[in-house]
C-alpha cells in the first residue's frame, strides 16, 4: 500500500464516515453497526502502531532502509522485514520516496523495496489469522491499551512514547479484530452472507471486484484482509471467494497507491505506477492461476502444519505466496521497469529557488528529515556558489576546472555587473525561508542530538545567505576597481578575487572527496587564507597610503570591502565544516579537536612573517 | 529506570565507552597515518627546484600537516 499524503487526508473522514455508519445503525443492524466500529478501530489502532514505529526507531529504520539496499535480493528483503516489522508499507513508501528524493538511494533499490514491502505486507494476516482470532480481547488487548496509556506517564522519553503507542495501537487492532469476528457472528444469525456464495471464474470476477472496491473504500488492504479473515472465520463467505477478494484487496490497493501519489514528487508517481504494475501483474498471474495457487497453498498448509480445515490460516499462506510469486514474476524485469519509469515524469525544467528535497511526509522521520536538510542545504550552496562566482566576475567553469588561479581570475566573465538582489530573491530567500520553517517543523519529533546538528545546519544556511549578502556588498567595487587605470588597487582587488575563487574551488573539493586528510588541509589552509583581507593587521593598507599608491577614498573603500571578503570566507569556511563532513563520520567526531584554532592561525603566520 | 540510564548502565557493563575510545583512536590514527605520508611525499619534494611561490606553499602545507600531526598526538595521549 503506496500511500502518501491523500492517505492521511483521507483517513479522518473515513474514521468519520465509518463511525457515523456505526452510530446510525446501531438500531437497527447491531451486528453491521459493530463490524463497522472495529473496522474503524482496526484503523485507528494501525495509526498509532505507524506513529509509535516512527517514534521508537528513531532513525534506526531509516539508517537500515538506507545502507541494505544496495542490490534488489538485499532491498526485497529489506523491504519485506522492515514492513513485517512495523506493520505499515505505507510508512516505508515514505521513507523510500524521501530517499529518492535525497537521492541516497537509487529507483532500482527503492522499487525493490516496494516489492519486498508488499510481501511484509501480507505479514497483516497472519497476525490477524494466528493472533488475532485466537487472542481473548478481554485478556490481552485492554492490558496493552492501559498499559500503553500508563507507560507515559512514568517514562517521558521519545522512544517510550513509542512503545506506549504501539502497544495501544496494537490492543486497538485487537480490539477491532474482536469486534468484526462479533459482528460477523451476530449477523450470521440474521443475514447469511454465505447465501451469496459464488463458484467458478465468475464468482472470481465478482469477489476480485468486491474486494477492490472495499479497498479503494476504507484505503487499506490491511484492513480489508482483516475483514475477509474475520468474515471466513465465521463462516459468512467461503474459502474459494475469500482467495478472490485477497486478490481484490491486493488490486484495489494500486488504487489507493495512485491516489497518495497525486500530491506526491516525481519519485513518488514513479514508484506508484511500479506499485501499479507489479499489483496488477501479480493480480492476473492469482486470477489465471488462482486453482494451482490454492493446489499449492493445500499442499504447503500440510508441510507447514496447518490443518487442512484451518481455512484463515490457508488465506493468509495463499495471500504470502501469491505476493512472493509475484515477485519472482516481476523482478528478474526491473532493468526494464526502471528504465520505463525514468522516461515519465520528468518535470519540465527546474527552478532553482524551489527546495527538491524537503517533502512533509517526513518531518516526522527525524534521521530521514536531517539528510533531506542536508541535501536542500546543499542545493541552497550551489545557488550561492552561482551567484557569488558571478558576483566576483569570474567564470564557473573556469572555477571547476584545474586552471591556474591567475588565469581564472583574468578570464572575465562579463563587464557589466549583475543584479544580485534578483537572484538573492529568485534563488535564495523563498528557499532559505522554506528550510528554515521545514527544519522548525522537523525539530519536534528530533532528540536532542538531532536537534544539535540541525541547530549546526541552520546556522551553515544563515552563513551562506551572509555570504550571499556580502558579495552584493563587495561587487560594486569590485566591478569598478578591477577596470581601474590605477594599478595597485587593481591588484588589491583582484587578490580578493584571487582568494574568493580559491576558497570556492577548495570548498568544492572539500564537497567531492572522501580523503579526511585532504579535507582537514584544505579547511586549515582556509582558515589562514583568510588573515590577507586583515589588510590593516598585516600593513598592506598602510604601504599603499604611505607610498601615495591610492587615493584616500580607494583605501576606505578597500578596508570596507576587505572586511566583506574576510566575513564570506568565514562564513563558507564556518558552512563547509557542517555541510561537507558527513554526519556520523570519523572526521565529524574529530574534526573539532583537529581542526585549527584562532591561535593556530596567529602563530603560523607569525612563524612566516 | 529510562531509556538513557539504561542505555548508560548497559555500556558500563559491557565496558562500551572503551570501545568508543578504542573507535576514536582507530580514527585518529588512520588520519595521521595519511598525514605522516603525505608529509614524507612533500619532504621528498627537491626544494631547489622549485619557484618562491612554490616554496611558501609548500612550507605553509607542512607547518599545517606538523600542526595537525601535533593535535593527533595530543588528542591520542589524552584517550591513553
Amino acid at each position: 500500500m503506496l500511500i502518501s499524503h491523500n492517505y492521511k487526508s483521507l483517513f479522518a473522514p473515513i474514521i468519520v464516515l465509518l463511525v457515523g455508519g456505526a452510530l446510525f445503525l446501531l438500531g437497527l443492524y447491531p451486528d453491521i453497526s459493530m463490524i463497522l466500529g472495529g473496522i474503524a478501530l482496526f484503523l485507528i489502532g494501525m495509526e498509532y502502531m505507524e506513529g509509535g514505529f516512527k517514534a521508537f526507531s528513531g532513525g534506526l529504520l531509516e539508517n537500515v532502509l538506507e545502507k541494505f539496499t544496495n542490490n534488489t535480493p538485499k532491498a526485497i528483503t529489506t523491504g519485506f522485514l522492515a514492513t513485517a516489522l512495523v506493520q505499515s508499507s505505507s510508512l516505508i513508501s515514505i521513507i523510500v520516496i524521501s530517499f529518492l528524493s535525497a537521492e541516497l538511494i537509487t529507483l532500482t533499490s527503492a522499487v525493490g523495496v516496494i516489492f519486498g514491502s508488499n510481501i511484509g505486507t501480507t505479514t497483516t494476516a497472519w497476525l490477524v489469522s494466528v493472533f488475532g482470532l485466537k487472542i481473548k480481547i478481554s485478556v490481552y488487548a485492554m492490558p496493552m491499551i492501559i498499559m500503553g496509556i500508563f507507560i507515559p506517564l512514568f517514562l517521558k522519553e521519545n522512544s517510550w512514547k513509542g512503545i506506549a503507542s504501539i502497544f495501544i495501537g496494537l490492543g486497538i487492532v485487537f480490539l477491532g479484530i474482536g469486534y468484526m469476528k462479533e459482528g460477523f457472528e451476530t449477523l450470521k444469525d440474521g443475514i447469511d452472507l454465505a447465501q451469496y456464495a459464488m463458484g467458478g471464474y465468475a464468482g472470481i470476477f465478482v469477489y476480485v471486484l468486491v474486494g477492490s472496491v472495499a479497498t479503494v473504500a476504507i484505503q487499506s488492504s490491511s484492513a480489508s484482509m482483516a475483514i475477509i479473515i474475520t468474515a471466513l472465520a465465521t463462516g459468512q463467505i467461503d474459502y474459494a471467494n475469500a482467495l478472490a477478494l485477497a486478490i481484490g484487496a491486493n488490486i484495489g490497493t494500486t488504487v489507493t497507491a495512485v491516489l497518495g501519489s497525486l500530491k506526491s514528487n516525481e519519485n513518488g508517481k514513479r514508484l506508484a505506477v511500479a506499485h501499479f504494475i507489479f499489483n496488477i501483474t501479480t493480480g492476473i498471474i492469482a486470477i489465471v492461476f488462482i486453482y494451482q495457487l490454492a493446489e499449492l497453498v493445500d499442499y504447503l498448509a500440510l508441510f507447514v502444519g496447518i490443518g487442512i480445515e484451518n481455512y484463515t490460516m490457508k488465506l493468509a499462506l495463499f495471500h504470502t505466496i501469491f505476493n512472493i510469486i509475484g515477485v519472482l514474476a516481476v523482478s528478474p524485469f526491473i532493468s526494464v521497469l526502471v528504465k520505463f519509469l525514468n522516461t515519465l515524469f520528468i518535470p519540465k525544467g527546474t527552478d532553482k529557488g524551489k527546495p527538491k528535497y524537503l517533502d512533509n511526509a517526513v518531518l516526522a522521520l527525524p534521521s530521514t528529515a536531517l539528510s533531506a536538510i542536508v541535501m536542500e542545504t546543499k542545493h541552497l550552496y550551489e545557488n550561492a556558489f552561482d551567484i557569488i562566482t558571478h558576483g566576483l566576475n569570474l567564470k564557473k567553469s573556469n572555477l571547476l576546472s584545474s586552471m591556474e588561479l591567475d588565469e581564472v581570475i583574468r578570464d572575465l566573465d562579463t563587464h557589466k555587473s549583475i543584479n544580485i538582489d534578483l537572484f538573492y530573491n529568485r534563488w535564495i530567500k523563498g528557499l532559505y525561508g522554506e528550510i528554515i520553517d521545514f527544519s522548525t517543523k522537523a525539530q519536534v519529533n528530533m532528540s536532542p542530538e538531532y536537534i544539535e546538528e540541525l541547530y549546526k545546519l541552520k546556522l551553515a544556511n544563515r552563513d551562506i545567505v551572509e555570504a550571499v549578502k556580502d558579495t552584493k556588498h563587495l561587487q560594486k567595487n569590485l566591478l569598478k576597481y578591477t577596470s581601474a587605470r590605477n594599478e595597485h588597487i587593481k591588484e588589491q582587488y583582484n587578490d580578493i578575487r584571487k582568494g574568493l575563487a580559491e576558497l570556492l574551488r577548495n570548498i568544492n573539493t572539500i564537497a567531492t572527496t572522501d580523503e579526511e586528510d585532504v579535507i582537514i588541509l584544505l579547511l586549515s589552509k582556509a582558515k589562514i587564507h583568510m588573515q590577507r583581507y586583515d589588510i590593516i593587521t598585516n600593513g598592506t593598507l598602510d604601504k599603499l597610503i604611505r607610498k601615495g599608491l591610492i587615493t584616500n577614498q580607494m583605501a576606505t573603500s578597500l578596508m570596507n570591502d576587505s572586511d566583506y571578503a574576510h566575513s564570506i570566507s568565514k562564513n563558507l569556511i564556518a558552512m563547509a565544516e557542517v555541510l561537507f563532513i558527513e554526519i556520523g563520520s570519523d572526521l565529524k567526531k574529530l574534526h573539532e579537536d583537529m581542526s585549527i584554532s584562532d591561535e593556530d592561525v596567529d602563530n603560523m603566520l607569525e612563524k612566516k612573517g | 529506570m529510562g531509556i538513557k540510564k539504561f542505555i548508560e548502565s548497559v555500556k558500563e557493563s559491557l565496558n562500551l565507552d572503551e570501545c568508543e575510545k578504542i573507535g576514536k583512536k582507530k580514527s585518529i590514527k588512520r588520519l595521521m597515518e595519511k598525514l605522516r605520508s603525505r608529509k614524507d611525499i612533500l619532504d621528498k619534494v627537491p626544494k631547489k627546484k622549485l619557484d618562491k611561490k612554490e616554496k611558501k606553499e609548500l612550507k605553509e602545507e607542512l607547518a599545517i600537516i606538523s600542526l595537525q600531526i601535533k593535535k593527533g598526538v595530543k588528542i591520542l595521549e589524552e584517550l591513553n
